[in-house]
C-alpha cells in the first residue's frame, strides 16, 4: 500500500475495528487471562476450581515424571513437520510447476480431504490399520500398526498436511517462472536449480508451513487417543485428562499456560515473518 | 508510508494493549466471578412427586440398560429420553461440574456418598415408588446413604479380569494375570483411577482404599510395571473383548454376560475373581439437585423397578439387580458360572470402594496422572 | 517429470483412501467397520430414525450457520479496519487477529471452558457458537483482507463526492465488491465450524451435542457403521460448502 488516502479510511475505518476487535478481546484474550488465574488455584471438595496462590501447580509441570510427555509431544510434532515437508513439498511443486490450467482445481482437490471431520479421517485409519483391518487383510501375519508411536505420527501428518502444502504452494505459485528458466541455464540440472534457486525463494513459505503444522501438532490429543497406546501419551492428552478425567483444572491450566508460553516463541517468529511478507 | 509493526515503541504499546485483555480476564477471576453455588439443604430435601414433568435427560454408562426398555418407557409415558454416556465416574463428575443438568445419573456408591454430603442429590421419597418394595433390606440402611433417601440401588458389581478362555489356558487366579505372556499386547486395564489404584493396593496386600502414601506408591509401581504389556486403558471392556482386540481385560462381572450376548462362541469368554481381593460396589439411581425434570426421573426409576422390566434388564446387562423376584432371572444366568455372581453377603463381607475424602482423593488423582503419563 | 507425476498420483490416492473407506463401510451390511459384508442402507436408516442423531445434525447445522453469519460480519469489518485504518490500535488488532490462527485448539477449548464455567454460564449451543465465532473471525479477516487490497478506491471517492455518507458508501460500493470473498469466507467458516471437534468437545452441554462430539463418544464406546454413515453425510455437507465457495470465487474473480 503506498499510502494514498483515497476511499473510505481514517476514523470510519478505525471504527470498523471495534466490533471484531472487542469480540476477540472479550472472548479470546480475556479467557487466556482466566486460564492463568485458575492455574494458580486449587480444587475444592467436589473438584471444582477455586482461586488462590498455589504456584506449586507450576513446579509440578516441571516434575521429571512429566518430562517424557512434554518431550514426546515436541518430538512427535517435529517428526510430523519433517514428514509433512517431505511428503507435501513435491506435490505442491508438481502442481505449481506442471499443473497448468488445472492448477487451481488440483490444489483444491488436495485440500478437499481436510474438510472432512478430523475425527472421521483419523478413525478411518483405525479401520484400515487395525489387526482385522484392510491392510492386515492382505498380509499373512497380522502386523501391529495401531497403538504405536508411528501410528500417532502418521495420524498427525495426515491431519495437518494441508497446513504445509498451502503456504508452500502459495510461495511456489508466486515465483516467477523465468527465475527457474534462468536457473536451469545457470545450473544445468533440475536438482541443482531446485537447490540453488527454488528452495531459497520458497523458504518463507516453507517456514510458514512448518510453524502452522508444528503449533497445533504439539497440542493435539485426538491422534494419540485414537491411534496410540499407553506409551504415546502427549501433553494434549495430559491436559484433556485434567479437565475430563482427574479433577485438577488448576494443574490443567498450568500445563496449558506453559505450553502456550513455549509455543509463543514460535508464534512471534511466525507473526514477524508474516508481517515481513505483507510488506514485500 | 508503511509502519513497521515491530518498531520498539509501538511494540510496548501493543504489549500493553494485549496485556489489557489478559488483565480483564484476571480481573474477572479476581472478582470471584463464578464457582457454582452449592445447593442448599432445603433445595435437595423437597419432596418431588413421581409424575412426568418433561423429557428425561439421562446420563449413564453405555450398554448398561436395555435400550428396549427406554423405548418402552418413551412409548408408555409419551416423553423422550435424551441419553448421553460417560466412560468413568470422573468423566461423569466433570460433566456435572461443568454445569450440565441431568435428571438421572448412575453413580457408584462411594461417589453417592460424596455427592450426597455435598448436597448435590435430590431427595428420593420411596413412598413415591410403589415398585421399590422389592428392594433388598440391606439397602434400607446402606453405608453411603444411611437413610436410603437419596438413591435407589441399581446393580451390584465386582471387578476382576475378563479373559478369553480359548486363548489363554494358564490363568493363575491373581491380579498379576494382567501380564500373562500369551496376552501380551492384548491386555487392557480399566481407564478408571479407583479401579487401577485399588487393584494395585490389593496386589501388594494393602487395603483396597488405602490412602497411605507408601501403599499408593506401590500400587503405582505395579500399574507402571503392567503398562508396557498393555494395549491400552479402556472402560469399554465389552467392545474390546467382542472385537478381539482384547484377550485379557480388567473389567466388571456383568459385562461378561453382555459380551456373551454379542459373540458367536459365548463359552470362550470367562470372568476371574482374583485371589488378592475383589473390589465390590453398588451402582445407584440418583437425581442431581439441579435436575429439571425430577418427576420423570422418579417415574423412570419406578418403571425399571417393575419386576418384569428388571428381569429383562438383567438379561441384557448381566448384573445382579438387588430386587426380590428379578434376582431369580439373574440366578438363572449364573447357575453355571458362579464367578459372575455378587450377593448381598459378598457386599457385607467384601471390600467396597469408599469415599476417600479430599486429601486421599487428591493423592489418588495425582498418582493416576502419574500412571497415565509415566 | 515422470517421477513427480507418479508421486502426486500416489499422494492423491493416499489422501483419499480413508475417505473411500469411510463411505464404503457406511453401506456395509454387517455390523463391522472393518469387514465388508454386503451392500445395505441400514446405517443410514438408523441415522434417520434416531431422533437424537437428527437433533445433533440440526445442532451442528445451526451452530455452523450462526457462526458463519456473525463471524463474517465481524471479520469483514475487522478486515476493512486493518487495511484502511491508520490508528495504533490497528496494528495490535492485527496481532490479536493472527494469534487464534496459530493457537492449538486445546488451548482455545480450555480457555473457552473456563470462561463459561467461571462466569456461571450453562454450557449449551450458545456457548459452542461463541467459541466457534471467536476462532472463525480470523479466517474471515484473512480471506477478505486479500481481496480488499485489490479494491479500486476511486469508486469510493466518487460516491463520497456525490454526497453518499460513509456508511452508504461502505454498503453500496465496498461490500458488493467484496462480496465473493465474503461469501467464500463464510462458506469456509461454515465448513470449519461444522467439522470442528476440539472446541465443541470442551464447550458442549448435555443435549443436543454437535455431531463430531457424538462421533467421539461413539468411537469411545462402541462403533457401528452408523458412524460411517454420519461421516459420509458430514463429508457431503462440508464438501458442498467448500465447492460452493470455490465456484463463487472463480465466477466473480
Amino acid at each position: 500500500m503506498d499510502g494514498d488516502q483515497g476511499g473510505l479510511s481514517g476514523r470510519f475505518a478505525a471504527r470498523t475495528l471495534f466490533p471484531g476487535g472487542f469480540w476477540l478481546l472479550a472472548f479470546f484474550a480475556a479467557p487466556l487471562g482466566l486460564v492463568i488465574a485458575v492455574s494458580f488455584g486449587t480444587t475444592d471438595e467436589l473438584g471444582g476450581a477455586i482461586y488462590g496462590w498455589y504456584p506449586e501447580n507450576y513446579s509440578r509441570v516441571f516434575d521429571p515424571l512429566f518430562a517424557p510427555v512434554l518431550l514426546r509431544s515436541v518430538g512427535y510434532a517435529l517428526a510430523t513437520v519433517v514428514l509433512c515437508l517431505l511428503l507435501g513439498y513435491p506435490v505442491a511443486y508438481y502442481i505449481a510447476r506442471f499443473g497448468g490450467r488445472r492448477k487451481q482445481a488440483l490444489i483444491a482437490l488436495v485440500v478437499l480431504p481436510f474438510f472432512v471431520n478430523y475425527l472421521i479421517r483419523t478413525y478411518a485409519w483405525v479401520a484400515i490399520l487395525s489387526d482385522e483391518g484392510v491392510i492386515n487383510g492382505f498380509l499373512g501375519e497380522p502386523v501391529r500398526f495401531l497403538n504405536t508411536p508411528w501410528a500417532v505420527i502418521g495420524g498427525l501428518v495426515y491431519g495437518y498436511l494441508a497446513f504445509m502444502i498451502l503456504p508452500v504452494y502459495a510461495a511456489l505459485d508466486r515465483m516467477d517462472p523465468a527465475l527457474i528458466e534462468a536457473g536451469k541455464d545457470l545450473y544445468g540440472t533440475e536438482l541443482s536449480t531446485f537447490i540453488h534457486v527454488t528452495w531459497p525463494t520458497t523458504f518463507q513459505g516453507v517456514l510458514a508451513g512448518c510453524v502452522l503444522v508444528f503449533l497445533p501438532a504439539v497440542g493435539d490429543f485426538v491422534s494419540a487417543q485414537l491411534l496410540g497406546g499407553p506409551g504415546t501419551y502427549m501433553v494434549g492428552n495430559l491436559i484433556q485428562q485434567q479437565f475430563f478425567g482427574a479433577e485438577d483444572w488448576p494443574f490443567g491450566s498450568a500445563l496449558t499456560t506453559v505450553m502456550m508460553l513455549f509455543l509463543l516463541v514460535f508464534m512471534v517468529f511466525y507473526l514477524r515473518s508474516a508481517a515481513r511478507e505483507a510488506r514485500t | 508510508m508503511t509502519r513497521d509493526p515491530w518498531k520498539a515503541p509501538l511494540r510496548r504499546r501493543e504489549l500493553l494493549q494485549g496485556g489489557a485483555g489478559l488483565a480483564l480476564g484476571l480481573g474477572l477471576a479476581g472478582c470471584g466471578v463464578g464457582n457454582q453455588e452449592q445447593a442448599s439443604k432445603e433445595q435437595t430435601e423437597r419432596v418431588v412427586e413421581a409424575k412426568v414433568d418433561g423429557d428425561l435427560v439421562y446420563f449413564n454408562w453405555s450398554e448398561y440398560l436395555e435400550p428396549k426398555l427406554i423405548k418402552a418407557f418413551e412409548k408408555q409415558y409419551g416423553v423422550k429420553v435424551r441419553e448421553s454416556n460417560f466412560d468413568s465416574m470422573q468423566g461423569m463428575m466433570a460433566k456435572l461440574r461443568s454445569g450440565n443438568r441431568y435428571d438421572l445419573i448412575f453413580p457408584s456408591s462411594e461417589w453417592v456418598d460424596r455427592l450426597r454430603k455435598a448436597n448435590q442429590l435430590l431427595r428420593i421419597d420411596l413412598d413415591q415408588l410403589p415398585n421399590a418394595d422389592t428392594v433388598y433390606d440391606y439397602f434400607a440402611t446402606p453405608w453411603y446413604d444411611p437413610q436410603a433417601d437419596h438413591t435407589v440401588p441399581y446393580a451390584m458389581y465386582a471387578t476382576g479380569i475378563i479373559y478369553r478362555a480359548d486363548k489363554i489356558g494358564d490363568m493363575s487366579g491373581s491380579w498379576n494375570d494382567m501380564v500373562n505372556p500369551t496376552a501380551d499386547g492384548r491386555a487392557f486395564l480399566l481407564d478408571d483411577f479407583q479401579e487401577v489404584i485399588g487393584a494395585g493396593n490389593l496386589v501388594s496386600g494393602a487395603e483396597l482404599n488405602s490412602v497411605d502414601e507408601g501403599d499408593v506408591e506401590k500400587a503405582k509401581e505395579w500399574a507402571l510395571s503392567v503398562k508396557p504389556k498393555l494395549r491400552g486403558f479402556s472402560t469399554d471392556d465389552v467392545q474390546n473383548m467382542v472385537s478381539g482386540n482384547a484377550w485379557i481385560h480388567h473389567g466388571w462381572n456383568g459385562d461378561v454376560v453382555n459380551i456373551r450376548n454379542q459373540v458367536d462362541k459365548p463359552e470362550n469368554y470367562s470372568f476371574q475373581k482374583c485371589s488378592e481381593g475383589i473390589p465390590l460396589g453398588t451402582d445407584c439411581f440418583a437425581i442431581p439437585a439441579n435436575a429439571e425434570h425430577p418427576g420423570t426421573a422418579l417415574t423412570f426409576i419406578n418403571f425399571i423397578l417393575d419386576p418384569e422390566n428388571a428381569s429383562k434388564n438383567i438379561e441384557y446387562m448381566g448384573y445382579p439387580m438387588p430386587y426380590t423376584g428379578p434376582d431369580e432371572t439373574f440366578a438363572g444366568l449364573v447357575k453355571d458360572d458362579p464367578a459372575i455372581n455378587v450377593t448381598v453377603e459378598d457386599l457385607e463381607s467384601g471390600q467396597q470402594f469408599e469415599n476417600l475424602g479430599a486429601e486421599g482423593r487428591r493423592l489418588w488423582d495425582r498418582t493416576w496422572t502419574e500412571i497415565k503419563a509415566g | 517429470m515422470k517421477a513427480l507425476r507418479l508421486y502426486t498420483a500416489a499422494f492423491f490416492a493416499f489422501m483419499f483412501a480413508p475417505l473411500v473407506v469411510v463411505v464404503l463401510f457406511s453401506f456395509n451390511d454387517e455390523r463391522s467397520v472393518q469387514k465388508f459384508g454386503g451392500f445395505s442402507l441400514r446405517w443410514y436408516e438408523a441415522f434417520v430414525e434416531s431422533e437424537s442423531l437428527r437433533g445433533s445434525l440440526v445442532a451442528s447445522l445451526e451452530i455452523a450457520f450462526v457462526t458463519m453469519l456473525v463471524s463474517t460480519v465481524l471479520g469483514t469489518l475487522l478486515a476493512f479496519g486493518l487495511v484502511r485504518a491508520r490508528t495504533r490500535f490497528a496494528s495490535s488488532a492485527n496481532v490479536l487477529m493472527l494469534i487464534p490462527l496459530v493457537t492449538p485448539e486445546i488451548v482455545a477449548g480450555v480457555s473457552a471452558l473456563l470462561l463459561f464455567t467461571q462466569l456461571g454460564m450453562r454450557l449449551s449451543l450458545l456457548t459452542i457458537m461463541i467459541a466457534h465465532i471467536t476462532f472463525s473471525i480470523s479466517y474471515v479477516t484473512v480471506v477478505v483482507r486479500a481481496r480488499l487490497s485489490t479494491l479500486n478506491q476511486e469508486v469510493e471517492d466518487a460516491a463520497l463526492d456525490l454526497g453518499a455518507t460513509r456508511w452508504q458508501t461502505f454498503r453500496l460500493v465496498v461490500l458488493p465488491a467484496l462480496w465473493p470473498a465474503v461469501l467464500a469466507a463464510g462458506l469456509l467458516v461454515f465448513a470449519l465450524s461444522f467439522d470442528d471437534f476440539v472446541l465443541s468437545f470442551f464447550t458442549t452441554g448435555e443435549s443436543p451435542q454437535p455431531l463430531p462430539v457424538r462421533i467421539w463418544s461413539a468411537i469411545r464406546f462402541g462403533v457401528t457403521p452408523t458412524i460411517n454413515a454420519i461421516g459420509s453425510l458430514m463429508l457431503l455437507i462440508s464438501l458442498a460448502a467448500v465447492a460452493l465457495a470455490l465456484v463463487v470465487q472463480r465466477e466473480r474473480a
